[in-house]
C-alpha cells in the first residue's frame, strides 16, 4: 500500500516548541487540496494521539521520543510520516478508492462503489458525468446499473426514475443533503437540475439515515452542485442536437474575500421549437419546450470552524405537446387539436450553516430549505392548476462519545411545512402538512473495517399522526477483499396522488381518487457482497446485492379494473419489490473501464384483488459501459448498451375481450435494447464531444393509441414502457478556465 | 442496424489499437527538469498546462521529488520550449539528465 501513498514534505522551516510536532493536513479530492478536519494523528505504535482541527491543522506533544506519526482518516489512505526533526509537516491523504501510482496521470474513476460508507452507495463523479453529456439530472443515470430512466407518457416529456425497479417518488430525492424537488416537483423536478450545475450524484440503495427524514424507501438520490470556492473561474457550455434541441450554460465563481467568501452564478436556458413527429402519428415525439434558469450561492467559510452557504435558484419552464398544430393559446375544445400544456415557475431557496468546536469532537448544523412552484396546465380538456409552498427545516448536533470516536451519537430536530393548492375538473384540493420531528442516531466504529449504525426518529404529523421510524446499517470488511452490508429500515412518504400523476390525464379515462394525499409506509431490507480484488494489476469489483421492499400500505394505480376511470387508491393489501443485481468493474486494458452489471426485478403489487407484476416495469436490466481514455486523456470513448426485460402492459378487462386474438404485444412488451455512444476530445481550455443517443434507433411501436380521435374514448399516452424517440446525434462545447 | 454496432465496435478497436502502437513504434524524445512545485495542485496545473503542449506524448510529474519527465515527439518540440511552457506557470525548470532524475525520485521514495 505504501508505494500509493503521496508524501509529505517541508515547508519553510523555522522553529518550534520543543518536542511537539505541528502541521497541517489536507486531503486530496476531485477539488484539489482541501483541509481536512478529523484527522486521527497518532505515533506509531501507542495510544498517543490527537486529531487535526477543522483547518488541518494539528499539534502533538511527543512525550515518547517516537518518530513515525500515523495519519488515518475515514475514506482516505492512511499514512505514516517518519519526523526527523521539529519542523511543521504539510501532510496530504490520498482518497483510497483512486490507487494510482504516484507518478502517473490518473485516471478518473467514473462510478464507484464505496466500500466505507455503511449504506449501499454509488458514486457518480464528474468525471461520469462528461461521459453522457447531456443534459441534466434526469439524464445522468444513462451509464448507471442502478438506476433506470424512462419517460412516464408519450406528451409531456416527464422523466421517470426508478430505483430497485420502484418509481421514483419511493426513492428520496436531495440536493445537497437536503431533500428536494418533492411535490409537484415530482414529475419534472429531475429536469429542473442542469448537468453542468452538478459536482457529483450519490445513489444509496435501501434504508437510508435517520437525518434526513422518513421518506426514503427504495433509496436516495442526492445531487451535490457545484461550490462556488471550487476552481472553476469559469466555465461555458454550448449543446445542439439534430431534433432541434438547444442548450446554453455558464457558470462563474468569483472570490469576494480569498477564501473566505464566495459566490457563484450559474445560468442555464434550452430550447426545443422544432416539431418532430418521426413516426407520423400526428403527435410530436418530445414537447416543444424552453426552460431558464438562473442561480446564485455563497459561501463562507472562516478556516476555523465555521461555514454557511445560502443561494437561490429561479426557474420558468414552458412545455407545448401533444397534435402537431397545438399552441398554448388556443380554446380548449375537441375542434381544435389535442394539446398539453405545462407551464411552471418556480423558486428555490436555502441556508445551512455549521459550527465545530475548537476540540473537533462536537458539531452544530442547520439546513433549511425552501421552494415555492405554481403550475398551469392542461391535458386536452382537462385543467389543472396547483401552487405549493414548502419549507423544510433541519438541526443537526453530532457528539463524539469518545476520544477516538469511536462512538458518535447524531441527534437533532426538524420541521416540514407543506401547503398545496390544487385544482383539477373544477374541484378544489388544499392541504397543509405540519411535521415536526426528532431524531438519534448512534454510530459504533471501533476500526476502519467495522460500521454499525442504528437510529430512529419520531414525527408528529398533523394528518396522520405520530409515527416511529427505525433503520440499521452494519458494514464488515471481514477479509481484505470481502466487504458486506446489510440493512433495514421504514419508510414512510405522503404519496400527493394528484400531482404525483398527471400524466395520467394524457388518456381518455378521467382518474378518480379517494384522498388527494395518502401516507404509504413500507419496510426495506438489503445485504450487499462486495468482493475486491487485483487482476493483472488492476481493480477488480465484484458486486452482488438483494434488496427487498414490502409495503403496508402503498398507492395503487389501477388502470385495468374499470373502462370508466383510472383509480388511485390507497391499499394495504400485498405489495412488495425484489431486486437482485451483480456488477463488475474492472480495466481489462489500461484504461478501458469496464462496467457490467445485471439486475433481476420481481415487483408486484395487489391491482383489482390479484397480486400482478407491475405494469410498464422490465423484468431484468443488463448494462455493459465501457469507457476508453488515451494517455494523457486527451480523448475519451464511451459505450453503452442497456438490455431492458419485457413486462406487462396493463389493460382493462373487456378491452381484453374484445381484442384477446390481436397481436401478443398488445399485453405485453418484449425485451428490448439502447445504445448510447460519445466521443470527447479534450483541448487546455476547451473540450468537444460528439455523441448518440439510442444509436439503433429502436422506438416503441404507436406509443399514443387512437390518436385518429384523441377526444375519443380510445386514446391513450400513457402505454409508455420504451423509447418514444429515436437516434439523436448531439454536439457539444464546454470551455472551462480555473483558478490556480 | 447490426452493420451498424459492428462498424462502431470495429470502429472502436482500431482506434485503441492504432493508438497503442503509434505511441510505441515512433521514437520518442525524454527531457527531465528539477522543479519547484511543492503542491499537489501545482502539480496538477503543471499536468493540464504541459500535456497539451505540441507533441507530448507522456508525462511523469511529481512535487514531492520536484520532478518532471516529458515525453514528447522529436521535432515537433523542443527542450527549452517545454522549459519555458513550465516556467510560464511560474515553476522552476532546471533541466537535470535522465539519470539525475532516477536518483532523485528512488531517493524519494526511500525518505517516505
Amino acid at each position: 500500500m505504501k508505494k500509493y501513498i503521496l508524501l509529505l514534505f517541508i515547508m519553510f522551516p523555522f522553529l518550534s516548541k520543543a518536542q511537539s510536532v505541528s502541521g497541517v493536513v489536507f486531503g486530496d479530492d476531485n477539488n484539489g487540496k482541501q483541509p481536512l478536519p478529523g484527522v486521527n494523528v497518532v505515533w506509531e505504535g501507542t495510544s498517543e494521539g490527537t486529531a487535526s482541527m477543522p483547518d488541518g491543522s494539528f499539534n502533538i506533544e511527543n512525550r515518547s521520543g517516537r518518530n513515525k506519526l500515523v495519519f488515518s482518516f475515514v475514506g482516505y489512505e492512511s499514512q505514516t510520516v517518519h519526523v526527523r526533526d521539529n519542523d511543521p509537516l504539510e501532510v496530504v491523504l490520498q482518497p483510497n478508492l483512486e490507487l494510482e501510482e504516484v507518478t502517473v496521470i490518473q485516471k478518473d474513476r467514473g462510478t464507484y462503489l464505496s466500500v466505507i460508507n455503511p449504506i449501499q452507495t454509488e458514486n457518480i463523479s464528474g468525471a461520469e458525468l462528461h461521459k453522457a453529456a447531456c443534459c441534466n439530472l434526469a439524464e445522468s443515470f444513462e451509464t448507471n446499473p442502478s438506476v433506470d430512466v424512462s419517460y412516464s407518457d408519450a406528451v409531456t416529456g416527464a422523466k421517470q426514475i426508478k430505483l430497485l425497479g420502484l418509481d421514483g417518488t419511493y426513492s428520496q430525492l436531495q440536493v445537497e443533503n437536503m431533500p428536494a424537488l418533492r411535490g409537484l416537483a415530482t414529475t419534472f423536478g429531475l429536469t429542473y437540475i442542469p448537468g453542468p450545475w452538478l459536482e457529483s450524484i450519490q445513489v444509496s440503495k435501501g434504508a437510508a439515515s435517520v437525518l434526513n427524514g422518513y421518506e426514503s424507501i427504495a433509496g436516495q438520490i442526492n445531487a451535490e452542485l457545484k461550490k462556488p470556492d471550487s476552481q472553476e473561474k469559469l466555465f461555458l457550455n454550448v449543446f445542439a442536437n439534430n431534433e432541434g434541441r438547444y442548450e446554453f450554460n455558464g457558470n462563474t465563481n468569483i472570490k469576494v474575500k480569498g477564501d473566505t467568501l464566495t459566490t457563484g452564478v450559474f445560468v442555464h436556458a434550452s430550447d426545443l421549437s422544432k416539431e418532430n413527429d418521426h413516426n407520423h402519428d400526428g403527435f410530436l415525439d418530445s414537447p416543444l419546450s424552453s426552460t431558464f434558469e438562473v442561480a446564485n450561492r455563497w459561501k463562507y467559510n472562516n478556516h476555523k470552524g465555521a461555514m454557511a452557504q445560502a443561494g437561490v435558484t429561479l426557474l420558468w419552464n414552458d412545455r407545448m405537446g401533444g397534435q402537431v398544430g397545438a399552441n398554448s393559446d388556443m380554446i380548449l375544445s375537441v375542434d381544435n387539436p389535442y394539446g398539453v400544456n405545462i407551464e411552471t415557475n418556480r423558486v428555490d431557496a436555502f441556508f445551512k450553516s455549521g459550527i465545530v468546536s475548537k476540540d473537533n469532537h462536537r458539531a452544530l448544523a442547520i439546513l433549511t430549505n425552501f421552494a415555492r412552484h405554481e403550475t398551469k396546465s392542461y391535458y386536452g380538456l382537462s385543467r389543472y392548476d396547483a401552487d405549493e409552498t414548502r419549507f423544510y427545516g433541519n438541526l443537526v448536533y453530532t457528539q463524539d462519545l469518545d476520544i477516538a470516536a469511536i462512538h458518535v451519537l447524531n441527534s437533532g430536530a426538524s420541521f416540514i411545512y407543506d401547503d398545496f393548492n390544487e385544482m383539477l375538473y373544477n374541484q378544489d384540493v388544499q392541504r397543509t402538512e405540519k411535521v415536526p420531528g426528532i431524531f438519534t442516531e448512534y454510530t459504533f466504529k471501533p476500526s476502519d473495517k467495522l460500521t454499525l449504525m442504528a437510529g430512529i426518529r419520531a414525527d408528529f404529523h398533523n394528518i396522520f399522526g405520530n409515527f416511529v421510524t427505525p433503520r440499521m446499517h452494519f458494514r464488515y470488511q471481514f477479509a481484505d477483499h470481502y466487504t458486506i452490508r446489510t440493512s433495514a429500515g421504514k419508510g414512510y412518504r405522503t404519496a400527493n396522488v394528484i400531482s404525483e400523476n398527471t400524466f395520467l390525464l394524457a388518456n381518455s379515462r378521467p382518474i378518480s381518487w379517494t384522498d388527494d394525499a395518502i401516507q404509504e409506509e413500507a419496510w426495506n431490507f438489503g445485504f450487499a457482497f462486495i468482493q475486491n480484488y487485483k487482476l493483472l494489476d488492476r481493480d477488480l469489483s465484484i458486486n452482488a446485492e438483494f434488496f427487498r421492499t414490502e409495503f403496508q400500505q402503498k398507492l395503487v394505480v389501477d388502470r385495468e379494473t374499470s373502462s370508466e376511470f383510472i383509480y388511485l387508491l390507497p391499499s394495504t393489501e400485498k405489495a412488495y419489490a425484489n431486486s437482485l443485481q451483480f456488477d463488475v468493474r474492472w480495466q481489462p486494458v489500461k484504461r478501458l473501464d469496464m462496467l457490467l452489471a445485471y439486475r433481476v426485478n420481481d415487483i408486484k403489487e395487489t391491482i383489482g384483488g390479484e397480486l400482478k407484476d407491475a405494469p410498464l416495469t422490465s423484468d431484468y436490466k443488463g448494462l455493459i459501459n465501457l469507457n476508453y481514455t488515451t494517455n494523457l486523456k486527451k480523448w475519451m470513448f464511451d459505450y453503452t448498451i442497456q438490455f431492458n426485460g419485457g413486462g406487462r402492459i396493463p389493460r382493462v378487462h373487456e378491452e381484453w375481450m374484445d381484442r384477446a386474438n390481436i397481436a401478443g404485444d398488445f399485453f405485453e412488451f418484449s425485451p428490448y435494447t439502447i445504445m448510447n455512444a460519445q466521443v470527447t476530445k479534450y483541448f487546455r481550455y476547451w473540450n468537444i464531444y460528439l455523441g448518440v443517443e439510442n444509436l439503433t434507433d429502436f422506438t416503441q411501436n404507436n406509443p399514443i393509441e387512437g390518436t385518429d380521435d384523441p377526444f375519443g374514448e380510445n386514446f391513450s399516452a400513457t402505454n409508455i414502457w420504451g423509447p418514444t424517440m429515436g437516434r439523436k446525434i448531439y454536439l457539444g462545447l464546454r470551455f472551462n478556465l480555473n483558478y490556480e | 442496424m447490426k452493420k451498424l454496432i459492428l462498424l462502431f465496435t470495429m470502429a472502436m478497436f482500431i482506434g485503441f489499437a492504432g493508438n497503442e502502437t503509434f505511441a510505441q513504434k515512433k521514437e520518442n524524445k525524454v527531457v527531465c527538469f528539477k522543479s519547484n512545485m511543492d503542491c499537489a495542485d501545482c502539480e496538477k496545473t503543471v499536468t493540464e498546462y504541459l500535456k497539451f503542449e505540441k507533441g507530448v506524448k507522456d508525462l511523469k510529474i511529481d512535487h514531492v521529488s520536484n520532478t518532471i519527465l516529458v515525453e514528447y515527439k522529436d521535432g515537433k518540440n523542443t527542450d527549452d520550449n517545454l522549459a519555458e511552457a513550465i516556467e510560464k506557470k511560474g515553476y522552476k525548470a532546471d533541466k537535470i539528465t535522465k539519470q539525475e532524475y532516477e536518483k532523485i525520485v528512488a531517493e524519494t521514495k526511500e525518505n517516505k
